[in-house]
């Protein structure tokens, strides 16, 4: 096959199968809306988000500081107690 | 061989581009040797480039590594193969050995790479970042971490959907998937091994729930925490989230443990616990942290005043045996313990665990060489026969060792290692022209 400049992502695509990728992706935009929408309305703790999205605290940890390290999520505030963390959406 | 098959030569062949590796190349570069270095990794560095700060002196890790990193990048005289594996060695003859080498595609040109991070950005795929030991993630067009050295980007071929997005929005073009592995055919005079170690893993000892309860972490994940390109914004439970307050860490966790096959000492582990417990109260200035320990073995110079200034800033110390750890409904820890100078089982409570995992060999050096021509110990670190006068000999003349390849050690001990390993190279090589 003819390899276009800057399009060698085709070259590829003949040859490798990227289902599984395509699920992790599909995985990652679906917590994604799901945290971001939690977040709209209320800064929110771990075990608050935990019980929004239903998802596992450890998994929620996981996902909101990867969305802070892209960008989408800030910290917030600690609570009074000086043990949790709230986060809220950047803007 | 193959006729895809690239030929180069140099005069030693280092395999292992961490600190002891690194050491060895630019001493033998200095003295006018060519080097290649083969690093199965992105980046140079090792684990050292890893580590928050080094004990006992808490200089800054980064900034030890980087600059010597830079210098061995930058050396004429040194080659670097990142992404790179040893696949076999044949000695011909003295002096004379030839290696298979393989490059794994880097989908990126790394010479005409900025480093620019535009591709990170415009990647829709996060998967868990291994150079962060997975507490968050990463792109699949990445840089492997900010000191990375090539400060290259690389495209993450498991991971990647194939999208175009990073090709699309890097500036300078350097995206290529149309690389494929690379077969080299090298010759050299001489082999240094410094292929390091593994940490061991601590789901073989299931009685500590690593894994199982997300509060158990182990010291390589909390190394990550203190250091300045750590994952959180501060120090956090990686199960909920919570800023911890009772740290506990359990040493010999995998070592003097014959019961998982590692008997021996990782001379490392109490040091770097203690360093960090020193770091935690730094970062952490309410926290208790606690210590469980079987013997506290601070034999290297400074160590034993590190470990008494640790005991002056509050860090307690356990002699204690750990028999379970088991998790309550909030996250929080019990550590079931043998307190070993009251001689009874007692019971406590913690926010967190650190696991200060041990120091295993790393096994793939023994299938470079042909079967057994390489001898190992019997904990399958590189057996060095001379071990008092000629520390760097093996059993193959004209192969070095250098580093934790030949047993556990710390820093300092690798870099000294380094210096008899490269001055043995050197010596052979002269000593075989005369």
């Amino acid at each position: 096959m003819e390899i276009e400049k800057g399009k060698t992502y085709k070259y590829l695509r003949e040859k490798r199968e990227v289902t599984e990728a395509k699920e992790n992706l599909k995985r990652f935009n679906q917590v994604r809306k799901l945290i971001l929408d939690a977040l709209k309305e209320n800064d929110l703790t771990v075990d608050q988000l935990s019980l929004k999205v239903d998802m596992s605290k450890d998994e929620v940890v996981y996902w909101l500081m990867s969305l802070i390290k892209f960008g989408y999520v800030q910290t917030g505030s600690l609570d009074d107690m000086d043990e949790y963390f709230s986060y809220k959406l950047k803007k | 061989m193959g006729e895809k098959m690239k030929e180069a030569s140099y005069d030693v062949l280092v395999i292992g581009g961490g600190i002891a590796g690194g050491e060895a190349a630019l001493n033998l570069a200095n003295n006018g040797l060519t080097v290649l270095i083969v690093e199965k990794d992105l980046s140079v560095g090792g684990k050292m480039i890893l580590l928050s700060k080094v004990f006992p002196t808490l200089d800054c890790s980064a900034c030890i590594t980087t600059p010597k990193i830079s210098e061995i990048a930058r050396h004429r005289n040194i080659t670097i193969f990142t992404g790179s594996e040893v696949r076999k060695i044949r000695k011909k003859n003295e002096n004379d050995f030839e290696a298979d080498l393989i490059r794994h595609p880097r989908y990126v040109d790394a010479e005409k790479c900025t480093g620019c991070q535009l591709c990170e950005e415009a990647c829709p795929v996060v998967v868990p970042d291994g150079y962060q030991f997975n507490l968050v993630g990463r792109k699949a067009a990445f840089i492997p971490f900010s000191i990375a050295n090539p400060r290259a980007a690389a495209i993450d071929i498991e991971s990647c959907t194939l999208c175009g997005a990073c090709e699309k929005a890097c500036p300078p073009g350097c995206i290529d998937f149309t690389q494929e592995p690379e077969e080299y055919h090298i010759k050299v005079r001489s082999v240094i091994i410094a292929t390091g170690f593994r940490l061991f893993d601590p789901l073989l000892i299931p009685r500590y729930g690593y894994g199982l309860h997300k509060n158990i972490i182990t010291s390589m994940q909390m190394e990550r925490q203190l250091a300045p390109t750590r994952p959180f914004n501060t120090i956090l439970r990686p199960g909920d989230g919570k800023v911890p307050c009772k740290i506990a860490y359990v040493l010999c966790s995998g070592s003097r443990d014959a019961s998982v096959g590692n008997p021996v000492c990782s001379q490392i582990c109490c040091m770097y616990s203690i360093k960090q417990a020193q770091l935690l109260m730094g970062a952490l200035p309410m926290a208790d942290v606690t210590i469980y320990y079987l013997n506290i073995r601070s034999f290297g110079k400074g160590f034993e005043e590190f470990y008494e200034q640790a005991k002056g800033m509050g860090v307690s110390f356990v002699k204690g045996k750990i028999g379970k750890i088991s998790e309550n409904p909030n996250g929080d820890l019990l550590l079931r313990y043998e307190d070993i100078n009251e001689n009874r089982v007692k019971e406590k409570v913690h926010d967190m665990v650190v696991l200060s995992v041990g120091i295993v060999a790393n096994r793939d050096v023994s299938s470079f060489f042909g079967e057994g021509l390489l001898k190992l110990d019997p904990y399958n670190f590189v057996s060095q026969p001379d071990q008092l006068l000629r520390p760097a000999k093996t059993s193959i003349d004209g192969v070095f060792v250098a580093g934790t390849a030949s047993g556990p050690m710390d820093i300092p001990d690798s870099i000294l290692s380094s210096g008899s390993a490269s001055a043995e190279t050197i010596s052979y090589i002269i000593g075989r022209n005369e």
